[in-house]
């Protein structure tokens, strides 16, 4: 508990505490060990969700090459994040792409890294909320043993209005301050993890017994990411994977908030990734070994299955106990939706505060002390997004992962150059700076970009994807694309009607 | 006398000011100098509401800004010639804070505004009002909830309401207490629901309440006017009492409470709705601060 205070004396001047503000100290700091770090991070991951969203668009782009392709992916995420680290400890008051972006490269791009990672959280928002409410009513069959019931989030106007209350309830609390206690978190992780090992050992026990859907056996061509062949397969595999580990790099930029920062961090980050390492190459084994990569019936590589791989996978593995998967899903990614809307709400409310945003975007709530306009900005957003893609698209989710795919390696190429551009008078001031503030970034925020701009291209295709097209034009490109193009547009109106952080008069970039 | 005011941003907050002035500001009787703690209670941070995707995005230094300028403004909301300092935590939740900066710093009396809007008085108090109701450790004043309500100015009068159960003398003590300090009036009223009474239950009920006010006022060796208000039910009792504009009604808390604790009667809920000036409610077995004056 921090306790803080000025004063007037009794002639009544205001005389505000010099010795630093008010509100600074009277925000608190935490003390948490490893392990409540590693809860942390694995909740951050939310890996129930994110494999029932990535599983199946990852097979279909890359096939059995999944674990090799989850490993691939992780390490632009691995060294990308090393770079974020830095650019934390150097500026932990303003720790947002935005801000990082428009010290090392001036008000445009960094308006746009603050953009991308808007419109990623928002994507994610809408998504999760989808995903929450087809587990939602999928549990329901379960519950009442009424399987017509789990058909309800196909009806178009049901599942949009389920939908919005989702996000309309998460956006709610976010408002209100409300926040997760460790008992939630500790119970939270712990369950998703007990159900996904329940879901992998049943999985591989029905191989053994001959009762698997198309028993595959185990290779090691599976962990060879040189085997998909295709770039473009590469490419998608290694953004959608870059979606399966976003989240991880919060354990390493705790700090203030671990008991020793030392230590902490560090430890947490491995023991983190070793965790969600494990649980992902036991489930993606256990799914390609049960069900295979066909295109028909259960199998992973059925277009019909890959919107959400657990939803026709648990009944058939788990039995009656496939209902502990939908809770494991409806929980995680209802939490996640809470949590996630803090992200956006806070980058807007920064933007809105530099005045690269209108100014109304800065407020704060009174009473919640939590962002205002943004919080509901960033929900209205949300809401926005899954309607239109809802509508124009059959296979709305998946291309929603793809295009969030996309824009998260935007935004995290864009800060991990931030990172080296910023730091580059003292990149060669010590072996440590060589490696973690110019080597680890440039490649990880490279290849980032790489990916973004061949799966940019490759999207055109109408096939890329679901196979959603407009005009012969791939869905996953329009989301991605006119996402970004609305951002420029913006940003162009921003520096016509309100250009003072644009001329260098609110956030100045670092000489 | 110290006061905490539970100060947020916003006219609410500006009104819990403008009360804490009313009831202990200007110049005391009892020499005694009034101070004014504006306290704005921040939400207590669990790292275990980690943002997804992680990081602060610039929030901690905006958030830190914001708070400073907003203790600044409740500032000066304050007339020269008043000491008042603001003070900011962090606290699960802004009753606690409230309640624990009293108790920390031996304040008399904790002010928080009222619910504004049509709406108000059907939707009683907050949810910061109801808990700080339920719980705090030392009296609690509340600007009147809706529309009707309005805040004094100063203070002329000073109502204490008391029913017939045990609590009635630290409700009466600490009416006569803040009256005594402005050198205010004071009335003490029992209130009678008509309703499912014969008239000659009423008569009876009516002379036991004339007694029983008469009795406590007498013991408490203060001098007070003396009131029975009826009406058919607590709301249209109370409606029924002529009010002055700078006036503060005293309440006690109910026996559910722990001791020393507050806890929000059903009586003082409805009591509550109907008033349109500020209530303060007073916990169980509260001792008040200063001696009996006048």
């Amino acid at each position: 508990m921090t306790h803080i205070e000025s004063g007037t004396g009794p002639e009544g001047r205001v005389a505000v505490d010099q010795t630093g503000g008010l509100g600074e100290k009277g925000l608190s700091k935490g003390a948490v060990g490893v392990l409540g770090a590693v809860v942390i991070g694995v909740s951050c991951i939310a890996p129930a969700y994110t494999l029932t969203a990535a599983l199946g668009p990852t097979v279909a782009e890359v096939g059995t090459h999944l674990p090799a392709i989850f490993i691939a992916g992780f390490i632009p995420m691995l060294l990308v994040a090393l770079g974020y680290r830095e650019l934390n400890s150097a500026m932990p008051d303003s720790g947002t792409s935005f801000t990082w972006a428009t010290r090392a490269f001036g008000p445009w791009i960094g308006w746009m890294g603050g953009w991308g990672l808007i419109a990623a959280t928002i994507i994610v928002l809408s998504n999760l909320a989808a995903v929450a409410v087809d587990f939602f009513y999928l549990m329901l069959a379960q519950i009442t043993g009424r399987p017509e019931l789990a058909d309800l989030t196909d009806v178009l106007w049901l599942n949009i209005a389920t939908t919005l209350v989702f996000i309309a309830g998460a956006c709610w609390i976010s408002y209100r301050g409300i926040e997760t206690t460790k008992s939630f978190q500790y119970v939270l992780v712990a369950f998703q993890l007990l159900v996904l090992g329940w879901f992998a050992i049943a999985a591989f026990s029905h191989v053994a017994n001959g009762s698997a859907f198309d028993a595959t056996p185990i290779s090691w061509e599976w962990f060879n990411p040189f085997g998909v062949g295709s770039l473009t397969g590469f490419a998608a595999g290694v953004s959608l994977s870059i979606f399966i580990f976003w989240g991880w790099d919060v354990t390493l930029t705790m700090n203030e908030e671990t008991k020793d920062p030392d230590k902490v961090p560090g430890r947490a980050a491995t023991l983190t990734v070793l965790v969600i390492m494990a649980i992902y190459m036991i489930v993606s084994l256990s799914v390609i070994s049960f069900a295979g990569i066909g295109d028909t019936g259960l199998g992973a590589g059925n277009p019909e299955n890959q919107e959400s791989i657990f939803a026709v996978l648990a009944g058939p593995v788990m039995g009656p106990f496939a209902i502990l998967m939908s809770l494991a899903i409806l929980s995680s990614s209802a939490a996640s939706l809470q949590s996630t809307f803090v992200s956006p709400a806070r980058t807007i409310l920064a933007m809105g505060y530099y005045k690269a945003l209108p100014p109304g975007y800065g407020k704060v709530s009174p009473r919640f002390k939590s962002p205002s306009t943004a919080t509901i900005t960033a929900g209205v957003a949300a809401a926005a997004f899954y309607v239109v893609t809802r509508t124009l698209s059959e296979n709305a989710l998946w291309d929603t992962i793809t295009a969030l795919g996309m824009m998260i390696c935007f935004y995290y190429g864009v800060t991990a150059l931030a990172c080296v551009w910023y730091f580059r008078r003292q990149l060669f001031s010590s072996v440590r700076a060589v490696v973690f503030k110019l080597v680890a970034p440039l490649i990880g925020g490279v290849i980032l970009l790489v990916m973004f701009v061949k799966t940019a291209v490759d999207s055109m295709d109408p096939d890329y994807g679901s196979g959603s097209n407009i005009a012969g034009l791939g869905m996953v490109f329009i989301l991605g694309v006119s996402v970004l193009l609305l951002g420029v547009i913006v940003m162009f109106y921003m520096r016509w009607r309100h250009p003072a952080y644009f001329t260098g008069g609110t956030l100045t970039r670092l000489k | 006398m110290r006061y905490i005011v539970g100060y947020t941003a916003d006219a609410r907050g500006a009104e819990a000011v403008r009360l804490a002035l009313a009831l202990g500001g200007g110049l005391s009787r009892d020499g005694e100098d009034t101070h004014l703690d504006i306290a704005m209670i921040l939400p207590e941070h669990t790292p275990f509401s980690a943002t997804y995707p992680g990081g602060d995005h610039g929030y901690r230094s905006i958030i830190a800004e914001q708070v400073d300028a907003w203790a600044n403004e409740a500032l000066q909301l304050v007339p020269t010639g008043v000491s008042a300092r603001a003070v900011v935590r962090s606290a699960p939740s802004e009753a606690e804070g409230l309640d624990d900066l009293a108790r920390e710093s031996g304040a008399g009396l904790i002010v928080i505004g009222g619910r504004q809007g049509k709406l108000a008085s059907r939707m009683g108090p907050g949810s910061v009002a109801t808990a700080l109701l339920h719980s705090a450790s030392v009296p609690v004043a509340m600007a009147p909830v809706g529309d009707g309500g309005t805040i004094p100015q100063g203070l002329d009068r000073v109502t204490a309401f008391i029913g017939t159960r045990p609590g009635a003398a630290a409700v009466v003590e600490t009416a006569a207490v803040a009256a005594g300090r402005r050198g205010a009036e004071l009335r003490v009223v029992s209130l009678l629901g008509q309703d499912g009474g014969t008239e000659g239950q009423l008569a009876t009920w009516r002379a036991e309440l004339k007694g029983h006010v008469a009795a406590v006022v007498h013991e408490a060796r203060i001098r007070a006017e003396t009131i029975v208000a009826e009406g058919r039910n607590i709301e249209e009792a109370v409606q029924a009492l002529p009010w002055q504009r700078d006036e503060v009604a005293v309440v006690g808390s109910s026996r559910l409470a722990h001791r020393r604790r507050l806890f929000l009667g059903a009586t003082a809920q409805r009591m509550l709705r109907t008033l349109t000036v500020p209530l303060v409610v007073v916990p169980r077995d509260h001792q008040p601060p200063a001696p009996v004056g006048a």
